[in-house]
């Protein structure tokens, strides 16, 4: 994919949060979209047309995070009010709670089989929930951590965390083993590459680094936008070629993957960028920002 | 009391066993033995109306038997049953009379059995499948003295010959008490279900029981044995140790300041090092040749302070010059070694409290004032010195040494100025990197871009310190060199040619040099840990995956030191860690390295210190808080030698000097311990004869008779005890002498004391500063410390496996790693 087919055009705007939006996420196939910020709703919307479909409010603090799962059937979303909420997409109610954070959580996930949340907390701990069973206790509590966990991902076997300590930690379940890979710098998002080989992490010295999994070896930096102080999202492009990242300024940043050199940058939001969702097959970008908006943008 | 009413358990285990063996050895019939041949291993009441009516026990199983090791194996195993039936006897009650009944009963049969036994001693009495762990399962390694304990329970009973009684209970009871078998686990692909609870483990479970129910009676046994072994010079309860790495494990590795890189510099060449050993070359009368005299003293002093590279170099030089014949044996010779040698000597002299400061971390580097006095310098007067920067300060920081700039009066023993000197005496490492080039410039060939341990260097900088060596080399071939002063990059590009003195302003210098430090901060992260994490199992269900710890005991909770957790890590703290991760690394190189010279003296080391096994305690409770660095890294060194960790990388580029270092290090640091931690007796000092009233005074009533026989049984046994202890350190010292397994059982047994730290700190401070007098609770007391012991071997137990495996192959792999290492390096640049 050349630097030509990025997404530079605005196809759409989604309006309707009131306040910041501080998550925007595809959902597996990438037609539909949720999003969550300050008013305390999650929103589902079409991003390809611009329709908002369904608002979900439980909430009872702003929604940090928030991901659906590939059948499109559950939510799971976090945020200042300590709580996991695992939602029925259809119904729009919250089938269960999950309490024990002892401060904001700052990212959920599903794992593969949409059997279990695992949640980062600012209270310096990972936890998995599980969504069979009927109890809301963690099924495993991760508390290494030195700092806020600002991120999760989570691959078939293990579990992948930044955090501000400036450690993404890899949790392999398989083989019972935590590997905890020092950046030197606090880590604010973290993302897998598509081919599960590489984990790209966002820090705070405004630096977007990319590691290898298997050795932790750094493989590049990506310099030139601004991340000091919000929580921002960076990722990678479906094809892996390029890196995405928003800017504190309201730039949205595309690195070539290889040599780390400003592909493209564009003025996408007023305020910050808070977060930057790939379509997982087209050349298609989504942006959330401070501003209230979330914005759709295709090559 | 639980008691085994239709002896299912026990049969069930039986059965086990006798299958396992089954596939073992030839038989006549294919496949497990069916349940019908195999003799409920119990006493159920079934058997016992069997016995009632004439039944003999075994009998079925015997002519089922082809082999009379089968049978010895068999004899042994019950004895040993026998035995914790025995020391059960006072709790198990009711079952005691019967046991002796069963005893009389059995004693026909027994009796071809134990005479086979007492022939002599075969390998399987020494060594035997005696215990129900699974093949090649060693539930003692890593825990000698549990070994030991066992071996002295195991000969009396066998001498004894009568209580081949099967196990009516321990094995029942660890199966109700016990719900996730701990040791061997459940299979692969199995679910951990109710029904599949303890199939292999018993036998581990068994060892935990009867360590665990059984204290008191065996109070009375050990305290048998305690005073049978004093006599011949041991102190009681303990046995000579196999293997001693205890002590290296107790101290820290010094902290090592940010600022260190872990490769040696070389102040001046290493044969600094080789010095003290040289014999001195006799005393020679100069050569008439005022001349010749001059120029062999002045080439000695300069090999002396450039190291060999130089009198290479300036032989190839002079190889037709008739003047530098000494350098190759003519004319002159003699003297020229003598001269060489003094010098060394003198050079050395200065050198070596360098050096001593290089060796602790916490001193700072060589000042200007002392690298002056090395060299000869004198110090130029004030007025001239504008941009010299104050008197240097003990506490500076390392780039300090780099904005001084130096007045440079030229040495007297310069004969030969237009020779190779050091340009970069500054930065010994970049130097080496010169005399490299250097003679690689002068032999032609293959250039190594990479001249050792610059692999850390950017490509600009390596490219830039390229540059600036090949002005100097031109600088020196132009005869200038002799009287330069340090040059800086942008100066080398105009040298002037004067002799005089010169100065180099620091500026540009530090810019390069904080530069050269910020790349290295870099290159340092991200830097990789690797730990223990335990998945909960029912996470692991819901991922799908197999619970690597399914069937073993919960892990240690990580013990994180409260600076961690409370503070934020200063960076150097971090550095320190780093680097005391390579160290270790170097630890273990040097240990493969040193294995095969080390043999026979690890023996002896073994021998030296084998009292002090407990104070590990002692340590702990001293240095706990920083038992969790320790821990990461040998954990880095056991379970992944092959990661591609960026402090491996540095270690590849160690030299054989650095190993020398730490394994002076290391051996001092053993000595030092093995002198100043206090000989171990606080469970042998111990006055034997409370215990051994407190423990009959329960158990009297009910069964004096039993603990009449073994007490009889092990005093009848000293001889063969003692035997065994012999054989049994021998063959133990043939196969620890390895420095490796120590460094695996090191890293174990910190394990083991992190867990048990978290078992309860508090109780084990008072164990280990138990007051000898209270006999009141030492009963309690030694409850608590065999239930700790039991943990620390269940993390032994734990950790096996995986371990056993690879363990064999470890060293070479080690070795093979590093050699890939270099190689790998090698190709790269």
């Amino acid at each position: 994919m050349s630097a030509e087919d990025l997404p530079k055009n605005e196809a759409q705007v989604l309006k309707g949060h009131e306040g910041a939006v501080l998550t925007a996420r595809f959902n597996k196939d990438g037609n539909y979209c949720l999003t969550g910020g300050k008013d305390r709703t999650i929103r589902l919307w079409n991003p390809h047309r611009g329709i908002h479909i369904k608002t979900y409010k439980a909430h009872a603090r702003e929604v940090r995070d928030v991901h659906v799962t590939p059948d499109n059937s559950k939510i799971c979303s976090c945020g200042g009010d300590r709580q996991v909420f695992y939602w029925d997409v259809s119904t729009g109610r919250v089938i269960r709670k999950f309490r024990g954070h002892d401060s904001e959580v700052n990212a959920v996930k599903f794992n593969e089989y949409s059997s279990v949340v695992v949640s980062a907390g600012y209270d310096r701990s990972l936890r998995a929930w599980d969504c069979r069973s009927h109890s809301t206790e963690p099924i495993q509590i991760i508390d290494t951590f030195l700092d806020s966990v600002m991120s999760v991902c989570l691959t078939k076997t293990e579990i992948i965390a930044g955090s501000v300590d400036g450690t993404v930690r890899t949790f392999d379940i398989r083989i019972g083993r935590e590997l905890s890979d020092d950046l030197g710098q606090p880590v604010n998002c973290i993302s897998l590459s598509n081919d599960g080989n590489c984990v790209l992490a966002s820090c705070l010295d405004s630096t977007l680094r990319l590691l290898d999994r298997t050795s932790g070896e750094l493989l590049q930096e990506y310099k030139g936008h601004t991340c000091k102080s919000f929580k921002m999202d960076c990722c990678l492009t479906n094809s892996d070629a390029h890196v995405v990242g928003g800017s504190e300024d309201g730039r949205l940043f595309f690195w070539d993957l290889v040599d780390a050199s400003v592909v493209s940058s564009f003025r996408a939001h007023s305020s910050v960028v808070t977060s930057v969702s790939y379509h997982p097959k087209d050349n298609c970008v989504m942006t959330a920002s401070v501003d209230g908006s979330v914005r759709v943008w295709k090559a | 009391m639980q008691f085994d009413t239709f002896g299912f358990t026990a049969a069930e285990v039986a059965r086990k066993q006798v299958e396992k063996e089954q596939n073992e050895r030839p038989s006549a019939i294919p496949g497990p033995a069916p349940d019908e041949i195999v003799v409920p291993a119990t006493d159920p009441i079934g058997v016992r109306l069997m016995l009632k009516m004439g039944w003999r026990r075994g009998h079925s199983i015997k002519s089922s038997k082809t082999s009379s090791l089968y049978d010895a194996r068999r004899e042994a195993r019950k004895a040993f049953l026998a035995l914790s039936e025995d020391a059960k006897a006072p709790v198990a009650g009711p079952t005691q009379a019967e046991a002796e009944d069963d005893m009389a009963s059995a004693a026909e049969f027994s009796t071809d059995g134990v005479s086979q036994l007492h022939k002599s001693t075969p390998v399987y009495v020494l060594n035997p499948k005696q215990d129900m762990h699974g093949l090649g399962y060693d539930p003692f390694k890593g825990a000698p003295e549990f070994r030991e304990n066992k071996r002295l329970h195991l000969p009396g009973n066998k001498e004894s010959g009568h209580k081949r009684q099967p196990p009516k209970k321990d094995g029942l009871f660890s199966f109700k008490t016990r719900n996730v078998a701990p040791g061997f686990g459940i299979g692969a692909l199995e679910e951990l279900d109710a029904e599949d609870e303890d199939v292999y483990a018993s036998g581990y479970d068994f060892e935990a029981f009867v360590e665990e129910i059984e204290e008191p009676t065996k109070l009375a046994i050990e305290d048998k044995k305690k005073t049978t072994v004093k006599q011949h010079g041991i102190l009681p309860g303990f046995k000579s140790a196999t293997n001693s790495d205890y002590q290296l494990e107790r101290f820290d590795p010094p902290v090592v300041p940010k600022d260190f890189v872990p490769r040696h510099k070389f102040p001046a060449t290493s044969e600094v090092n080789h010095k003290m050993t040289e014999l001195p070359p006799k005393d020679v009368p100069p050569p008439e040749d005022n001349n010749l005299k001059i120029l062999i003293e002045g080439v000695a002093t300069l090999v002396a302070r450039c190291g060999p590279l130089f009198e290479e170099l300036s032989r190839e030089k002079n190889q037709s010059n008739p003047l530098f014949d000494f350098l190759n044996g003519g004319n002159g010779h003699d003297y020229y070694k003598r001269k060489l040698w003094e010098a060394k000597q003198k050079h050395g002299d200065k050198i070596k409290p360098l050096l001593k400061e290089k060796a602790t971390p916490n001193t700072q580097k060589m000042t200007a004032e002392s690298r002056g006095n090395i060299l000869g310098e004198k110090p130029l007067v004030r007025s001239v010195a504008k941009d010299v920067p104050a008197p240097v300060s003990v506490t500076e920081t390392v780039n300090l040494q780099f904005h001084l700039s130096d007045t440079f009066t030229e040495p007297s023993s310069f004969v030969e100025p237009t020779e190779i000197t050091k340009p970069f005496q500054h930065d010994p490492a970049k130097q080496d990197r010169f005399e490299q080039y250097m003679k690689e410039k002068y032999h032609g060939g293959l250039r190594t871009k990479d001249a050792g341990g610059s692999s850390k260097m950017s490509e600009s900088a390596r490219a830039r310190e390229r540059l600036e060596f090949e002005a100097a080399a031109e600088a020196i071939t132009q005869g200038k060199w002799g009287k330069e002063s340090q040059p800086s990059g942008q100066q080398i590009l105009d040298v002037p040619g004067g002799r005089g003195l010169q100065f180099t302003s620091g500026g540009s210098e530090k810019m390069e040099v904080s530069r050269g430090e910020e790349t290295i901060e870099k290159s340092m992260f991200p830097k990789r840990e690797e730990f223990q994490w335990r998945p909960a199992s029912i996470l692991c269900k819901r991922f799908d995956l197999i619970d690597p710890y399914m069937g073993k005991p919960p892990p240690p909770p990580r013990s994180r030191s409260k600076l961690d957790s409370l503070i934020f890590m200063p960076d150097y703290v971090k550095a320190a860690t780093e680097v005391e991760k390579t160290f270790s690394n170097n630890k273990l190189k040097l240990s493969v390295s040193q294995l095969d010279e080390k043999g026979e003296t690890s023996v002896e080391d073994v021998v030296e210190v084998e009292n002090v096994e407990r104070p590990v305690d002692l340590y702990k409770a001293i240095f706990s808080d920083d038992s969790d660095d320790e821990e990461g890294s040998s954990n880095i060194i056991i379970n992944q030698p092959q990661s591609e960790d960026p402090t491996k990388k540095i270690e590849a580029a160690n030299t054989t000097l650095s190993r020398l270092v730490a394994g002076d290090f290391l051996e001092s640091l053993g000595k030092e311990l093995g002198l100043e931690v206090p000989p171990e007796n606080h469970v042998n000092v111990k006055p034997p004869q409370p215990t051994q009233k407190s423990t009959p005074q329960k158990q009297e009533p009910i069964n004096s008779d039993s603990h009449k026989d073994i007490q009889e049984n092990s005093s009848k046994n000293n001889a063969s005890e003692l035997n065994h202890e012999k054989r049994d350190t021998k063959v133990e010292r043939k196969g620890s002498s390895s420095e490796d397994d120590r460094k695996r059982k090191r890293s174990r047994r910190h394990r083991n004391r992190n867990r048990s730290s978290s078992d309860g700190n508090a109780s084990e401070s008072s164990d280990d500063y138990r007051d000898r007098d209270r006999h009141s609770s030492r009963r309690k007391e030694r409850k608590k410390e065999s239930s700790r012991d039991r943990s620390s071997s269940h993390g032994r137990h734990r950790k096996h496996r995986s371990r056993d495996s690879s363990s064999k192959s470890r060293r070479y792999e080690d070795k093979d790693y590093g050699d890939g290492k270099r190689e790998k390096r090698k190709s790269r640049d």
